[in-house]
């Protein structure tokens, strides 16, 4: 694949992420209507809106589960829009999944080799046969699980099985996941829904870490206002499928239009644990 | 000329007890998410009822009492088994029903051992003449019988609380939950009226032209597994189609098995899975069934 | 490895060796059957276990194996109407080539294989049961119709695994036949084919396949290809049964249509919800439970209730046998998750371990080297 993600001296920089007039309709029920952002390299972009808005359903535009309508999404030279998820997943574009979306009898380690898998090429045969390739790569690709497991706060639960560790827990163990995949850019759905106020500390604090640490870009969908402020560099508000504002967060949180959007929609800001 | 439409009238009766059982299976499948492998055994139930009891009770109440059966053994499953098999993936699910089905068939098929049983019906082996056209009066009962319970169904499933409850479960379990829709409720139901429709086509199958219920009889009912997914598993309407569509095509391929003889022999029994097949190739979720969105 | 598993390993391994010497052929027969259906198991656990695609119709595949074997090595037969076609190749080769053409059959299900999921599959998978039995009663210079057709022996290096009265082989005193010199043959492939599928089950191919059964969006999100991947497992399990068809085939030295119908493929997925589903373990488990079954409650008949002896009114040991895996699906579904290994591990699994201490965190660095 030419669009892998390149080895060191390649290309390893982070391209930007361009979403132009995206329009995604479900039996004539517009979820998605014209919505368009740029997602600067390096960036922590935030997608905020109530319930309902279709920050979901930008998600899964952007990661190819589902179609677009219409419109352009672009990811450096790359047009997403007709790519299957595997494909868009080899461009370097990672996601965590809003409602856990794990394997949970296997164990942390197997879940974080899962992310390996677009940079790693044992096949059928050469995971039957024990092939010594096959055994090197698994080694290699191991140890860097590892590492990225301690980074998250992972290693003691390195050998247990997902289904046994606390929710709190197992959404770290998403964010992990989605580092195995070396992503240039990293897509985050409410990395914080359902956890209580240390664990969400702990997972902005691990946000920041991630994005000071390797440089990629983030966008993030998130219900906690506080968090959003305090990460994003960029915030696009949707609403009914539409997009009503886009800046830097201190201009956002004035813009009477995105009041008037949350008004009556406070409860949002807690969702409720799934 | 006038076999082709002996074949086509008798097409669309066989076609119309398929639909018979490929409508239980697909209202199980939208109450319970149940792909009900157990399906053939629960006509077995109500033929083997009907059979059983016609001489000392009369045809009629037979019937009633297969019926009943069936519903009731249809029930027992949801009941005792699909309900506590707490399990997520439903592919166990329908390996329970495999399970189930074992039992039961094996059960049943040795109490028929090799014998035929007739099942009393008063129709007998009359058959009409329409002009040049000769047709079993068993067969036209069948068409008759089985449109007017299917539209009979489908009002109810319109109409009816328990069709609008059933819906609702098949749209979105929980929320229908929270709206007071009796979840256990609604699924055995579906369970108990699959049953019972599955009942009245083991009667249909196995009067005239054929023998009687012999153990061959779930061999034939597995058919309407490839006219329930042809239509669409989740899909009523697709039901109805596909039961027709399997029904026509065995009694072509079966009626004019002369002229395709150069293909094998018994095409008629492989031509059903073979349509399916080619369905699935063009629209894998099947005539009228509905691409699952995912909600992720 | 644990210890314990080195232990069971030798002990099972030294099991295997010295069971021939004991038991009389009836008893190995059904051991040797026991081992084919687990190859098979193996292969089906991998598709639906593994990957949570059902299928009805793994006992085509085995069909192809058998088939496919039996008219590679074959002479073809003068005859008339009663003709036999086949190739006349060397046994080994025939063999190869069975196992490939059961893969070839899997590959050309694929576009179903790949696009059908879940229980689904399974509906469109019974279709290759009726297609089977049609193909297997038309073809009958290959299968050799109703009757089925002899099947030659396998010759490796000069070695033959047949009777051979002429030049009898006796070892320690007791006679080595067929059944005898297949039972090595049969624990050789036996072994070769689960290790392979541990291998599969748990590296990169492994992951991908728990993930799609779990999740299949997210398989497709971290960089699986979904639909490329189910129907490679298809293909892979279809070469399983295709080696179980060819070993089944051997024992028998008779292969028969009807043999290969929807029971056969019941019984596969029997043996993989009781024994333990995912897990190469769990398949030989429930395969020789499976296997076995009728042949301890023949043997036991007397002596257990409501069973009867052959040739009597009343339920019979296949039959019971029959009835008995059916609930055994049902109540290991309802009650053992795990299946039979799911319960052995959890029986072994009474001593918790001390976790290892949390190391520091929050500092991480890309590391190009392991990138790509």
């Amino acid at each position: 694949m030419s669009d892998a993600y390149q080895p060191d001296g390649m290309d390893p920089s982070v391209p930007k992420l361009e979403v132009r007039d995206v329009t995604v309709r479900f039996a004539g029920l517009v979820a998605l209507d014209a919505v368009g952002f740029t997602v600067e390299p390096g960036s922590v972009h935030a997608v905020i809106g109530p319930n309902g808005a279709g920050k979901s359903t930008c998600f899964n535009v952007l990661s190819g589960v589902y179609r677009a309508t219409s419109g352009s999404v672009r990811f450096g030279d790359a047009e997403l829009t007709a790519l299957p998820p595997h494909r868009i997943a080899a461009l370097g574009m990672a996601r965590t999944f809003q409602n856990i979306a794990l394997s949970p009898r296997l164990s942390v380690r197997d879940n974080l080799m899962l992310g390996r898998h677009r940079l790693t090429r044992a096949g059928f045969v050469s995971a039957g046969l024990r092939l010594p390739s096959a055994r090197r790569e698994a080694a290699r690709h191991t140890e860097r699980v590892e590492e990225i497991a301690a980074f998250v706060g992972l290693t003691p639960q390195l050998a247990m099985p997902v289904g046994l560790l606390p929710y709190g827990v197992q959404k770290r163990v998403e964010l992990a996941r989605a580092l195995c995949m070396e992503p240039r850019l990293l897509m985050l759905d409410e990395p914080v829904a359902g956890m209580n106020g240390g664990e969400r500390r702990e997972m902005a604090e691990l946000i920041i870490a991630v994005r000071e640490s390797l440089g990629i870009s983030i966008l993030l969908v998130e219900h906690d206002m506080g968090m959003v402020m305090r990460l994003a560099d960029a915030v696009t508000v949707l609403d009914f499928g539409r997009r009503i504002a886009d800046g830097p967060p201190e201009a956002v949180q004035n813009d009477p239009e995105v009041i008037r959007a949350y008004l009556g929609a406070t409860s949002e800001t807690e969702e409720a644990t799934p | 000329m006038t076999t082709f439409l002996e074949l086509l009238v008798n097409g669309i009766s066989i076609g119309a007890v398929y639909a018979l059982i490929a409508l239980g299976f697909v209202i199980i499948f939208k109450a319970t998410e149940v792909v009900n492998f157990a399906h053939a055994s629960l006509l077995l139930v109500g033929g083997f009822i009907v059979a059983k009891t016609h001489e000392s009770v009369g045809f009629w109440l037979a019937l009633l009492l297969g019926l009943a059966g069936a519903a009731a053994v249809g029930a027992l499953i949801e009941f005792a088994v699909i309900r506590r098999a707490n399990v997520i993936s439903h592919s166990i699910l329908a390996i329970v029903t495999i399970g189930v089905d074992i039992v039961l068939t094996t059960e049943l098929t040795r109490q028929i051992g090799t014998e035929v049983l007739a099942l009393g019906d008063p129709w007998g082996s009359e058959v009409l003449h329409l002009g040049a056209v000769n047709i079993p009066l068993a067969r036209i009962a069948a068409l008759v019988t089985a449109s007017l319970v299917i539209a009979l169904f489908l009002l109810a499933f319109k109409y009816t609380n328990w069709g609008v409850a059933m819906r609702a479960t098949a749209e979105d379990a929980e929320t229908a939950a929270l709206m007071g829709v009796r979840r256990g409720r609604v699924s055995m139901g579906a369970w108990a009226v699959a049953g019972a429709l599955a009942a009245l086509a083991a009667l249909f199958m196995c009067i005239f032209p054929t023998p009687g219920l012999d153990r061959t009889v779930t061999a034939t009912a597995m058919k309407a597994f490839p006219a329930a997914i042809l239509g669409g598993l989740d899909s009523t309407t697709g039901a109805l189609a596909g039961g027709l569509i399997i029904g026509v095509t065995e009694s072509l391929v079966g009626g004019y098995q002369s002229e395709l003889v150069f293909l094998g022999r018994g095409l008629g029994d492989v031509a059903p899975f073979l349509v399916m097949i080619i369905i699935l190739l063009i629209r894998p979720a099947g005539l009228f069934g509905t691409r699952e969105l995912a909600r992720v | 490895m644990s210890r314990s598993t080195i232990l069971w390993s030798a002990a099972l391994a030294a099991a295997a060796l010295v069971i021939p010497f004991y038991l009389d052929a009836s008893w190995l027969q059904d051991g040797l059957f026991a081992m084919a259906a687990a190859i098979g198991a193996i292969g089906l656990n991998l598709l639906t276990g593994a990957t949570g695609q059902l299928s009805m119709g793994h006992a085509f595949f085995l069909a192809v194996g058998a088939f496919g074997y039996v008219y590679f090595a074959s002479e073809p037969q003068e005859g008339g109407a009663h003709a036999l076609g086949g190739l006349g190749l060397p046994t080994p080769l025939a063999a190869v080539l069975a196992v490939l053409l059961a893969g070839v059959a899997g590959g050309l299900f694929s576009p179903i294989a790949a696009r059908l999921k879940g229980a689904y599959l399974g509906i469109a998978t019974l279709a290759l049961i009726f297609i089977g039995q049609f193909a297997m009663t038309n073809a009958t210079p290959v299968t050799g119709g109703h009757n089925g057709r002899p099947v030659p022996p396998m010759e490796l290096f000069g070695f033959v695994f047949a009777d051979t009265p002429e030049a009898p082989l006796v070892i320690a005193g007791v006679p080595f036949g067929a059944l005898e010199r297949l039972w090595f043959l049969g624990a050789i492939l036996l072994l070769g084919a689960g290790l392979f599928a541990r291998g599969v089950l748990r590296g990169r191919p492994g992951r991908a396949m728990n993930t799609i059964r779990d999740h299949e969006i997210a398989a497709g999100v971290m960089g699986v290809p979904v639909s490329r991947y189910r129907a490679g497992v298809f293909v892979l399990s279809s070469m399983y049964g295709g080696l179980a068809g060819v070993l089944v085939a051997l024992v028998f030295q008779q292969t028969v249509p009807d043999y290969f119908g929807l029971l056969l493929a019941l019984a596969y997925l029997a043996m993989i919800i009781i024994g333990g589903l995912g897990s190469v373990a769990g398949a030989v488990i429930g395969a020789v439970f499976v296997s076995m079954l009728p042949r301890l409650l023949t043997r036991y008949s007397d002596a257990l209730p409501l069973i009867v002896q052959p040739g009597q009114e009343g339920v019979g040991a296949a039959e019971a046998a029959q009835i008995l895996y059916g609930l055994a699906v049902v109540v290991v579904v309802l009650f053992l998750p795990g299946g039979l290994l799911g319960l052995i591990t959890q029986l072994r699994l009474r001593t918790g371990r001390p976790l290892p201490a949390a190391a520091p965190k929050h500092s991480l660095t890309p590391t190009p080297e392991t990138r790509n």
